[in-house]
């Protein structure tokens, strides 16, 4: 099934490193993000990687709404990337807060913390839903 | 007039004319004269090295110079090869030491410890050129002495200088007792002590002297060369001399221990049975594996540097003990490659070594410090320096295109290519000699990343380092000499073929082993052959054309910085210490090494789960020293401790020893 690709992303020539962050989910989203890179669902297949250093990635996903402890580091590691980078705001909370909107420990979605290019709604998102959204970074 | 004969002579007196000179002339002037006058003895004794080495031999005998011997100077290839490379050696340092001494008029650059330095180049090319041995135990003693005194330049600065001067100074004159015992044994045995006449009587030796005479000899040779198990005083003396003495010694004064050994047991001996090379092997195997672990794991540079000397001198005997086994076993092509790569690789070491010792004593001198964990940091502030320590390091590494790779890949092939017809030892020892080379050059890449990324890369890790200066011009000529030679040395090798020829000829090794290299070093009788000049070019037009198409495609550069777990900022604390890169190595070796740490935690006074500090402590002794020396030192000790109780100071006493002895001699001469 092709996918349309995100202008933006046109740069990274197909070949997308991923770097994730855990700003303050409740591990929901991450079980499915594990499961879109499982044999599975297998995202390698489309040219997408996870890797270990924010140097490393042209891509930064982030789960959760962002905790006041996570929103400093958050911007650390976005500012830690090399440029062209894009962030994908991944789960219902990193895009608006979801059920944990108006916490006392809750800073804000993820777009008041750091640009987002892109986003993948669910609580949690699909493994498919996700793939997908990663395949239109990649291009393949 | 003979070439070799007239700049052996200029080179004498141009070091006596810098050794007044370092004594009369004021402060201001003193460096910049001795150094120069060391610079032209140097290059008249590469003069006087390279005429030897292309064909020109001089012999002459000053009857009057000494009483009963007189002294007798030979110069033949192999003397010729050793006056080049102390020469060349001497006159890179010599540049180096104007900028080093400086005009302090201290230290090293007081008036006795500058006019030693020429004398010290003098004594050591008088060396290889000794033709007696009368003559050759005097040079090696005034080098002896030279030196002691050199390593002793600063020895009101730290009373380590004094340790390292006790150690140098009771291993070398032991070392020249047991030399002084081999070659007046041979000499007597034989009845000629002039290098001519020993050679000639060698045939008629009766094994036992002959193989005596290598122990001997062997056993002073291998202690000035720093070969394991008698190399102690060296990691001490390299590390506690001035910088430009250290390069000297360990560029140049530890190659005449592979010259003594070559000169005795393949000329004057000429070659020996099959176990005086298995020793002599097992010998640089130990020295090799055990030397470049020492580095691997040292944080001082200078003390890195001395045991890597240990290492490269283990490789220089696995090449002269393969040459005499592929000799004895009848494979000559085999043994002349060997031969060639143990030659080779005295000059590579010579250059990278003078270059790495310069580049640690302008770090000294920059930062005052020679701690690796104090440093970092000091390719921004000391770039040149920087730049020319990376191709020591690379030499030193024994990576391609440096000039250690050469050497070694010769080593390699001449050990992969003995055949089996050689006999069981032959089959057993090559191809484990093959795996200690390969070991020794994996740890020893490892060691010098070390060297190079936690002492000149990243931040730096102390004040010190993050005040450093560039060195004055004359350090920077000094060490671009040598970089220059190094590299020289790495692309086109083959100059040297034509000497490898010579000497291999004239030690009886009889085949040419480089015969015919071009561009190429081909390896006559051996189906191998390589071309270092295609190599760098190679290397360099891979990572050249790699730039050149990143840019022409237009891919714009991507920067990221470096990062802190977004823990920042970023400090200096983060970085690989020498000790934290070289931990893995020191776990893996654990039981050679054996490390003694501790660490010690102290809890808050509220709760014993809370940790208020974590103190490590990791000590690296050498283990040889600490088994084989202590147990020595201490019983010589207690001698001498209980060889006081004799002497009370009671007049009546001594009288009474007096008398005892004398009725012992005369019932000693009654008796016979
Ligand atoms: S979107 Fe849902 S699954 Fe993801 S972190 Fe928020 S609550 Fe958890």
């Amino acid at each position: 099934m092709p996918v349309e690709p995100l202008p933006a992303a046109a740069g990274l020539g197909g070949s997308v490193q991923v770097r994730h962050v855990d700003a303050g989910s409740c591990n929901g989203c991450e079980i499915e993000l594990g499961q879109a890179f499982s044999p599975v669902y297998d995202a390698e297949r489309h040219g997408v990687r996870l890797v270990a250093s924010p140097r490393h990635a042209d891509v930064l996903t982030v789960t959760g709404p962002v905790t006041v402890n996570m929103a400093g580091p958050l911007r650390k590691t976005y500012e830690a990337m090399p440029e062209p980078r894009l962030v994908v705001a991944v789960g219902d909370c990193a895009r608006d807060c979801g059920m944990f909107a108006g916490g006392y420990g809750v800073h804000g979605p993820v777009a008041t913390v750091v640009p987002v290019d892109l986003q993948v709604p669910g609580c949690p998102p699909e493994p498919a839903a996700i793939v997908s959204a990663l395949r239109r970074l990649s291009g393949r | 007039m003979n070439r070799v004969a007239v700049a052996l002579c200029a080179a004498l007196a141009l070091a006596g004319l810098g050794a007044s000179a370092g004594l009369v002339l004021p402060a201001r002037w003193r460096s910049a004269a001795v150094g120069a006058a060391t610079v032209a003895a140097g290059v008249a004794g590469a003069v006087a090295g390279a005429a030897a080495v292309s064909g020109t031999g001089w012999q002459v005998r000053v009857a009057g110079l000494l009483p009963l011997a007189g002294v007798t100077l030979a110069v033949d290839a192999l003397a010729g090869w050793f006056l080049l490379l102390v020469g060349g050696v001497a006159a890179v340092v010599g540049v180096y030491t104007v900028g080093y001494t400086g005009r302090t008029g201290r230290g090293p650059a007081a008036r006795g410890a500058l006019a030693l330095l020429p004398l010290f180049v003098a004594a050591m090319l008088l060396v290889p050129v000794a033709g007696s041995v009368s003559t050759f135990l005097l040079a090696w003693e005034l080098m002896a002495v030279t030196s002691l005194l050199l390593v002793l330049s600063e020895h009101r600065h730290s009373p380590a200088v004094r340790t390292a001067g006790l150690w140098y100074a009771a291993m070398t004159q032991a070392g020249f007792v047991v030399i002084l015992l081999g070659l007046a044994w041979l000499a007597a045995a034989v009845g000629g002590e002039s290098f001519a006449a020993v050679r000639a009587g060698a045939a008629e030796l009766s094994p036992l002297v002959s193989s005596g005479v290598f122990l001997l000899c062997m056993a002073g040779f291998a202690s000035k060369a720093g070969a394991v198990p008698l190399h102690p005083w060296l990691p001490r003396a390299h590390a506690e001399a001035p910088s430009h003495v250290s390069a000297l010694m360990s560029a140049a004064m530890v190659k005449l221990g592979v010259y003594g050994i070559v000169r005795v047991a393949f000329d004057l001996l000429g070659g020996g049975p099959r176990w005086w090379w298995l020793l002599l092997g097992a010998v640089g195997a130990v020295s090799a594996l055990y030397g470049i672990l020492q580095a691997a794991v040292a944080t001082d540079l200078k003390r890195l540097l001395a045991f890597s000397t240990s290492e490269n001198i283990g490789l220089i005997l696995l090449g002269l003990a393969a040459a005499g086994l592929l000799a004895a076993a009848g494979q000559l092509a085999g043994a002349g490659a060997a031969l060639a790569a143990a030659f080779l690789h005295t000059a590579n070491h010579a250059g990278f070594k003078a270059l790495l010792f310069c580049g640690a004593g302008s770090v000294l001198h920059a930062t005052g410090t020679r701690d690796l964990d104090q440093l970092g940091g000091l390719s921004r502030r000391m770039p040149v320096t920087t730049g020319l320590v990376t191709v020591g390091a690379l030499g030193a590494a024994a990576l391609p295109p440096g000039n250690g790779f050469v050497s070694e890949w010769l080593l390699l092939q001449a050990l992969l290519h003995q055949v089996p017809a050689g006999g069981t030892v032959l089959t057993i020892a090559a191809p484990v000699a093959v795996a200690v080379v390969a070991l020794t050059a994996g740890v020893g890449v490892a060691t010098f990343v070390k060297a190079l990324g936690t002492g000149f890369l990243a931040r730096p890790r102390s004040a010190a380092a993050a005040a450093a200066i560039e060195s004055p011009p004359t350090m920077l000529a000094g060490m671009g000499l040598a970089a220059a030679v190094c590299t020289g040395l790495a692309v086109v090798p083959t100059v040297a073929a034509p000497a490898l020829d010579r000497i291999a000829t004239g030690l009886r090794v009889e085949s040419a082993p480089l015969h015919g290299s071009g561009i190429d070093l081909r390896l006559a009788g051996i189906a191998s052959s390589i071309s270092p000049l295609w190599i760098a070019v190679g290397v360099v037009g891979i990572a050249v054309g790699f730039a050149a198409v990143a840019r022409a495609a237009g891919r714009p550069r991507r920067r990221a910085r470096a990062w802190d777990c977004g823990d920042g900022p970023l400090t200096a604390r983060m970085e690989y210490t020498a000790t934290s890169f070289a931990e893995p190595l020191q776990r893996v070796f654990e039981d050679v090494l054996a490390p003694e740490q501790d660490v010690d935690v102290t809890h808050s006074a509220e709760s014993a789960y809370l940790v208020r500090a974590v103190e490590y402590r990791r000590r690296l002794p050498d283990r040889v020293e600490s088994r084989l020396y202590r147990p020595v030192i201490v019983a010589a000790d207690a001698v001498g401790r209980a060889a006081c109780r004799l002497a009370t100071g009671s007049v009546h006493r001594y009288l009474a020893y007096m008398l005892t002895a004398l009725v012992a001699v005369l019932v000693a001469g009654v008796l016979r």
